[in-house]
């Protein structure tokens, strides 16, 4: 039983206490090159980052201290490269531990070390895929987690009009935004009417977009449907218009006096005019008219594909077993469609959670309610573009959208974690 | 154990950081500069002045700037950005980078913002050089009864007329109603305005007396709200008349209004609007003869009191050459400079002398512009303007809507830019 064999060294414990500074456990162990890596990366680190991590940790916690010198967002963001910095070091600082007490412990049991030859080898092979997406991570790193932290940062600071750098300095506030939102009446009331639009509009539009695209997708497969390539071709059409033009015209369409769905296509169906433009409900129903419009050609397209996958055997067996048409669609098409699609379509729903697009385009996010700050068809994002760019709350505009983004990623988790798409079995 | 090891290690890092932490200031090094208070006495020249202007006007800088160059020795460079918002927010980004420029142009209204924020500092100027520029226009550049900039250009909408469908403008608005009512039919319109816009509304409303800020020598009142007084209530009915009566269409009202107001009168199909100069172009380009007037007086006899958007000439808070770029702004400002500008981008200088020019004088367009800035009042400049707006758009809309009445719709306009003005605009 060698396994069992006692041990009486202690080189694990010595080599990580030694590596405290790092590289030493590494020169314990008599790994010198190695731990002499580890220690000119800890002193270069030091050197280099020093003065970065100095200022930085000092202006986030004080986020300045004399108006006009120190300019409070510079130094948020400082703070912030700061903290990266930080974390990354930890980690190497906390790889140095690790590789020391686990060289330690293979001395303990008397195992053989790896040579440097060997070390190399192990770091080329081992190392390489690590080497290759560290470009790519790291730009992630400034490019996305940079901004979230930012936002999730200002959400907590006292960043408005009144102030800003560099006449007045920012000050951590807490949660003081957070409250405000749902203790101001103006406020409350205001979020929780967009809330709900949005969270209707979420629905409606996507779930309108998803049936339209999917049913058309189906009844455009059937198998004796003549000239399908033309079919699929002008179906696709409204999608390879930009959005921003089509949405556009959507605009003047509905306009009240001038455009053609009042003056040409309602009076057409025997329909009286609307206010489309002036009545919020109005609006609301024509903005999800049209992201419908936008939206089903993506949805066509994709379940066109799932479709022509789905063997047809499958039918022809269910022929056989005497099921009705309805009773194929939902016990073998759309179980399938739903499996293959079901992560692209939750997708969807957040898209237009956040699409501020076609509310900004089509009316603005008009028309005009009183007594609140967003208007008729505002959806959070638009409201929060309206906060920073005509109230100047630049800090509550970033707690609304800390907000938003919780539930979008709560319900997103959600949903993915109940889809089968995401549970390793297989369907068929 | 290991855990607990690097937990502590991480703790002792972070303290160990916190304390050394902080920059070294040496005291007495705040950058206040030692400002040039020596009285009489020039301070040194700088090498170079650095002027943003806006984009496609530096036809009107450059002459000035040479004639600068040569009677002062400075040199001066220019880049040209977009006023309407660029030039603020590139300044916040490059002013506390150190890469600010001396001397920026800006839309009037923004004064308060940027002032706020630090951004711009107050300048120094005699009193007859601010007595070459008219009143009106230099009470836009004050800010808190201090004075933040000189007047580059007004512009204020004006009464504008398709030749081919009207002879001449009339002189009052009963005269134009009644042309209206008669010309009004189908596709065409006698006279069209964004009157649910509180910006063109503000004309009818504020010739009936209605003020949105008072004004208290120089600086104006926020707690002081003149929108839902009596007057601000009669403009209003008289502004709801027009949609009520089918003379307004629903299709003008709201985000979109302004472009079909606009394809409406460059087809041809509306015989009068009430507009600003930048339209022009469009009208020129669409081929209509088009004539422009100072807009009609109201039913009250008063005149239409436009609101008034000024551009001037504002000295950076990161120049280290506070006199001589306030120098360099006297000198794009003087009636030289002044008229070179108008000749050379069509923009009209509030200088008084220049206005009674015959250059001036006898260009149609440019007179209706100057006559019209006579009477109108400069937009508010102080940020509480901003809370201003979107109330007051949702009153016009139900106002034209006939959804409510005047009186409840400005009543609950005024009572929602309070509250915003007293949670957004906290001190």
């Amino acid at each position: 039983m060698e396994a069992e064999k006692v041990i009486t060294t202690k080189h694990a414990r010595n080599s990580t206490l030694l590596s405290i500074v790092p590289g030493m456990g590494q020169i314990y162990n008599r790994q010198f090159l190695k731990g002499i890596i580890f220690l000119v990366l800890a002193a270069s680190f030091g050197i280099v980052f020093g003065d970065i991590l100095n200022m930085g940790f000092w202006g986030l916690f004080t986020l300045g201290e004399i108006p006009k010198v120190d300019h409070s967002i510079f130094l948020l963001i400082d703070g912030i490269i700061a903290l990266i910095v930080t974390v990354l070091g930890l980690g190497v600082y906390a790889f140095n531990l690790y590789d020391a007490h686990s060289n330690g412990k293979k001395r303990d049991l008397g195992l053989h070390l790896n040579s440097v030859r060997e070390q190399y080898h192990n770091l080329i092979d081992g190392g390489f895929p690590y080497l290759m997406i560290s470009p790519g991570f790291l730009l992630l790193i400034f490019v996305v987690i940079f901004p979230i932290i930012f936002v999730i940062l200002l959400a907590f600071t006292n960043y408005d009009l009144y102030h800003s750098p560099p006449a007045k300095l920012v000050d951590w506030i807490g949660i003081q935004n957070f409250i405000d939102i749902f203790k101001i009446d103006i406020w409350r009331n205001t979020f929780f009417k967009v809330l709900g639009w949005t969270i209707v509009w979420t629905f409606g539009a996507t779930t309108f977009q998803i049936a339209l695209g999917m049913f058309l997708a189906i009844v455009v497969n059937q198998k004796d449907l003549k000239g399908k390539a033309i079919i699929r071709t002008i179906l696709i059409l409204p999608w390879a218009v930009p959005a921003f033009v089509s949405i556009m015209i959507f605009s003047g369409m509905f306009n009240e006096t001038f455009g053609a769905v009042n003056k040409m296509i309602l009076p057409a169906l025997g329909l009286e005019a609307q206010p489309w433009m002036t009545e919020a409900n109005w609006t609301r129903l024509a903005l999800i008219l049209i992201q419908g419009w936008l939206g089903f050609p993506f949805i066509f397209a994709m379940v066109t594909g799932v479709l022509q996958s789905i063997p047809e055997d499958l039918y022809e067996a269910a022929t056989v077993d005497g099921a009705s048409i309805w009773q194929k669609f939902t016990k073998i098409t759309l179980p399938l469609v739903l499996f293959a699609t079901a992560p692209i379509m939750i997708t969807q729903y957040t898209f237009n959670f956040n699409n501020f697009n076609v509310i900004f385009l089509f009316n603005n996010g008009g028309p005009a309610v009183p007594g609140q700050t967003a208007w008729g068809t505002d959806i959070l994002i638009s409201w929060i573009y309206r906060l920073t760019m005509t109230s100047a709350q630049y800090g509550k505009a970033a707690a609304i959208t800390m907000i938003l983004s919780v539930i979008i990623i709560a319900v997103a988790l959600w949903q993915f974690r109940k889809t089968k798409s995401f549970q390793e079995e297989d369907m068929m | 154990m290991k855990k607990a090891l690097s937990l502590f290690m991480m703790i002792m890092l972070v303290f160990g950081v916190l304390a050394a932490c902080g920059p070294n200031r040496e005291e007495g090094t705040s950058t206040e500069k030692e400002t040039e208070n020596n009285a009489g006495e020039e301070p040194a020249k700088p090498e170079k002045l650095v002027v943003w202007e806006d984009t496609d006007k530096e036809v009107a800088l450059e002459p000035a700037i040479e004639a600068f160059e040569k009677e002062y020795g400075i040199k001066v460079e220019y880049k040209t950005l977009g006023m309407a918002d660029k030039i603020r927010d590139q300044l916040r980004l490059d002013g506390p980078a150190g890469n600010a420029p001396d001397v920026v142009t800006l839309p009037h209204d923004q004064i308060g913002q940027v002032v706020v924020e630090g951004l711009i500092s107050e300048i120094e100027v005699n009193q007859d050089v601010l007595d070459t520029f008219t009143e009106s226009s230099v009470s836009a550049q004050m800010y808190d009864g201090k004075l933040y900039g000189l007047p580059k250009a007004t512009e204020t909408p004006v009464f504008i007329y398709n030749k081919a469908l009207m002879e001449k403008a009339p002189a009052t608005f009963d005269e134009l109603y009644t042309f209206s009512k008669d010309f009004t039919k189908g596709d065409n319109y006698g006279f069209l305005a964004l009157w649910d816009n509180y910006y063109f509304a503000h004309g009818i409303m504020g010739g009936n007396g209605a003020y949105v800020f008072k004004d208290e020598n120089g600086a104006l009142n926020r707690e002081d709200i003149g929108l839902n007084n009596e007057g601000a209530v009669t403009g209003a009915e008289y502004i709801q008349q027009w949609y009520k009566e089918g003379l307004f269409p629903k299709g003008i009202i709201g985000e979109s209004g302004g472009s079909a107001m606009d394809g409406l009168f460059n087809e041809g199909k509306v015989a009068s609007v009430m507009n600003g100069p930048w339209a022009f172009q469009a009208m020129k380009d669409a081929g209509i003869d088009y004539g422009v007037a100072p807009l009609p007086t109201l039913p009250n006899g008063e005149n239409v009191k436009t609101f008034m958007g000024v551009k001037g000439w504002h000295v950076t808070a990161f120049t280290e050459n506070q006199y001589w770029a306030t120098k360099l702004v006297e000198f794009l400002t003087n009636e030289e400079s002044a008229k070179t500008r108008f000749e050379t981008t069509g923009e009209i200088p509030p200088v008084k002398t220049l206005i009674e020019d015959p250059i001036i004088a006898e260009n149609e367009a440019a007179k209706a512009v100057a006559v019209q800035s006579s009477y109108a009042i400069p937009m508010p400049n102080i940020p509480e303007m901003a809370e201003v707006w979107s109330p007051m758009a949702s009153a016009l809309q139900q106002i034209a809507t006939q959804k409510s009445e005047p009186k409840a719709a400005l009543d609950s306009a005024v009572d929602t830019i309070k509250k915003q003005i007293e949670t957004n605009h906290a001190k």
